[in-house]
């Protein structure tokens, strides 16, 4: 039994002298990340075509569904951020179709997981970071936000600016270990399954004894703990974590004053 | 994919690849702008407008129900109203025909009385005549009896004292 664990394949690197270790690589431009990033997008925009066609008052069938799912993922977001966020829902969003529309095009096996590539979770984790910094420094200022990493007393200041460079690694790994774990275990019990059959079978003639039988049925139920449940939990805590961090912040306008009349002084 | 299936080389498991996240920003960010403009926006307005309308109607309903409740009450206050209205001026005819009533019969009476006056008053007139009358016959007469008996001429007026006594003593004798 051969089981190589490897990442995407790359499908076209860039000629030049550039860093390419291990863990961090700019040789390799098109992989097949970037192929299944250009399918997901290409999949949502002719989704959200589709939809959004015929937006009527009274709805079809498409819209019910669609307007019940943005009711709740408005819903969602006012439940999380408070009301006066509501601007991030689309983003919120975006970024949960993303995730799970990454994650449930590995099931196709034309296309690899996006959520599978630690660059993609990488990627949108740090957007949350530089979401939370932004509107940090834009609502509290950059004095105190900075004064913020030094409370509740100055000891907590290096476990402050740790945590806050854990929450987006964290995040990406995360969300890429969860989906990418997932399809390494199902082809752990792809293999697993084939050797039990061919085991099982080893009594039948020549290829016969090759079919794997075993395989048949019992992955798809791990495919669809590991990739739908999977992906849909991945998706829902990666827009919720995020919507946690620039939920804190953005508070809400009542208590915005108070602290930038503090800054002031 | 078959060109650029000529490389045999996969990525490390766990990696970062810079032009994956450069890839998936712009990914990102399209799909950002894209949904938004075209998914979220229009359905949320769309739910937003519809969820106003429904309570547009609701309030409408509400506030012409009330109008229709108030109107009600308004009408029954009024009838109640043209109840007492209509009773009242019953009464006040009634009150009326009976002070009319009692009116023509005080006229009826008053004229009746000055009727039964007059002709009373008619009546003491024309017995004071007659009685003026049958006194003038009488001392006419008296003075052509005493003439005869005394045997000349009595004068009316030298002897009227005279005479008026003795009318008025036969008056007086019966």
């Amino acid at each position: 039994m051969d089981l190589e664990v490897k990442g995407p394949k790359v499908y076209w690197e860039l000629p030049f002298e550039l860093p390419d270790s291990s863990i961090f690589t700019m040789k390799n431009l098109i992989t097949q990340t970037t192929v299944s990033l250009l399918a997901v997008t290409v999949l949502l925009i002719v989704i959200a075509l589709i939809t959004s066609k015929h937006i009527t008052k009274r709805p079809g069938k498409l819209q019910v569904v669609a307007e019940k799912l943005v009711t709740m993922l408005y819903n969602l977001v006012e439940d999380t951020m408070g009301s006066h966020n509501l601007k991030f829902a689309p983003y919120i969003g975006t970024l949960f179709l993303c995730s799970i529309f990454g994650t449930l095009i590995g099931t196709t096996q034309l296309f690899r997981s996006t959520t599978a590539d630690l660059s993609v979770t990488a990627a949108w984790a740090l957007v949350t970071t530089g979401m939370v910094w932004y509107n940090n420094i834009k609502n509290f200022g950059f004095g105190q936000w900075l004064k913020g990493f030094t409370e509740p007393i100055v000891v907590m200041t290096p476990m402050n600016i740790v945590s806050e460079i854990a929450n987006p690694v964290s995040m990406a790994f995360r969300h890429f270990g969860n989906v990418a774990g997932g399809s390494v275990l199902t082809a752990l019990i792809y293999a697993a399954l084939s050797m039990a059959s061919s085991a099982l079978l080893s009594w039948l003639p020549g290829a016969l004894a090759e079919i794997p039988i075993l395989a048949a049925g019992i992955p798809a139920f791990l495919s669809i703990y590991f990739d739908l449940f999977s992906g849909f939990v991945q998706a829902l805590v990666f827009s919720l974590l995020t919507m946690i961090y620039v939920g804190g912040a953005c508070p809400p306008p009542s208590e915005l004053p108070s602290k930038k009349s503090q800054e002031k002084h | 994919m078959g060109l650029l299936n000529v490389l045999d080389k996969f990525e490390n498991f766990v990696g970062v690849n810079f032009w994956t996240m450069i890839f998936a920003w712009i990914n990102l960010l399209i799909l950002y702008l894209f949904l938004k403009k075209i998914l979220f926006k229009p359905l949320k307005n769309m739910i937003d407008s519809r969820q106003k309308e429904i309570d547009d109607m609701y309030s409408d309903a509400e506030s012409s129900r009330a109008d229709a409740a108030e109107l009600k009450s308004e009408y029954e206050e009024k009838i109640s109203h043209a109840k007492e209205e209509s009773e009242e001026i019953l009464r006040g005819a009634v009150r009326r025909a009976q002070l009319k009533e009692e009116e023509i019969l005080r006229e009826a009476n008053d004229k009746a009385s000055r009727v039964i006056e007059r002709a009373e008053e008619q009546i003491e007139q024309e017995k004071k005549r007659a009685i003026n009358e049958v006194k003038n016959e009488v001392s006419g007469l008296a003075i052509d009896i005493a003439a005869a008996v005394i045997g000349r001429d009595v004068s009316a007026s030298e002897h009227e004292d005279l005479i008026n006594d003795f009318i008025d003593n036969i008056g007086t004798d019966k």
